[in-house]
């Protein structure tokens, strides 16, 4: 592919492309961050990243059932956001701080 | 340059600002700002992909719902003593970093490897979906898939009680020590 029509005509390659730094990115705060409620937003930057590539092939394969997957993560994502932070929530109640050394037992 | 390739360019841009900037940053505040900004930007990136009812919800769900949720638990917190925001211990901080860069590499190869041989067979790239898709998802969602729309209203449901018990069990954030 040269490299002038790169930049020139957007195609499937370009939505996945930009989906997979997205979900790395998310990756790499989830392994580098010390604070749980960014490691959850890390998560939903992984997530997001997910559904914009299955909306690009949804759109690309003429398919809609990428779309219905995208409609189930939303909604799954949402509750496990919220879970999660209740949890965060009574860890906070507990250590008075959300630093992840205090998962490291998980019990009580 | 059309003017949908330009729009592509910027929307990647503000997106990967965004995401860059949630996990660089180390006040969470402004972590859950350029989290919402990434959000708005995903879901403008749907609108360029004809999928306008999920840049709704997502617009709707996520720079909405879900940030204000991260914003009022922050605020819950008061966490303005951060000191160890990332990692400690420069070899494993450099260990997982590569581990990152590797799976960037090795994502980003497979697909510029593979799309080329997915367009040339299987589906055209003809077969676009063009125009609003609203009401061709609502078609499959309830016909197709509505046993899992059921289970999902039933999970939220579930999710919903778990969280106000967690939240709540020994006295919620004004618990007596």
């Amino acid at each position: 592919m040269p490299s002038s029509d790169l930049f020139l005509e957007v195609g499937l390659s370009h939505y996945l492309v930009l989906s997979a730094i997205l979900f790395v990115a998310g990756m790499a705060g989830v392994l580098l961050r010390r604070n749980a409620i960014v490691i959850l937003m890390s998560v939903e930057l992984m997530l997001n990243a997910v559904n914009l590539s299955f909306v690009a092939f949804s759109h690309y394969m003429g398919q809609m059932d990428g779309q219905i997957m995208v409609f189930f993560v939303m909604t799954i994502a949402a509750a496990e956001v919220s879970v999660g932070l209740a949890i965060l929530v009574s860890i906070f109640k507990r250590y008075k701080e959300v630093n992840i050394r205090f998962f490291e037992h998980l019990k009580g | 340059m059309t003017a949908d390739v330009f729009l592509f360019w910027f929307l990647a841009i503000v997106t990967l600002a965004g995401g860059l900037t949630t996990i660089m940053i180390t006040n969470p505040i402004y972590s859950a700002l350029s989290l919402a900004f990434t959000m708005v930007g995903v879901s403008a990136l749907f609108v360029t992909l004809n999928a306008y009812f999920l840049a709704g919800v997502q617009l709707i769900v996520y720079a909405g719902a879900v940030t204000v949720l991260f914003v009022m638990v922050l605020m819950m917190f008061d966490l303005k003593h951060e000191v160890t925001a990332f990692t400690r211990g420069k070899i494993s901080g450099m260990v997982k970093s590569g581990i990152v860069a590797v799976l960037a590499g090795i994502l980003v190869g497979s697909i510029s490897l593979t799309t080329d041989i997915f367009s040339k067979s299987g589906a055209a790239p003809e077969a676009v979906i063009g125009g609003d898709t609203t009401k061709e998802l609502g078609k499959v969602l309830f016909s197709k898939y509505i046993f899992g729309f059921e289970a999902l209203g039933i999970l939220l449901l579930m999710v919903a009680i778990g969280a106000v018990a967690l939240a709540r069990s020994k006295g919620g954030t004004h618990a007596k020590q």
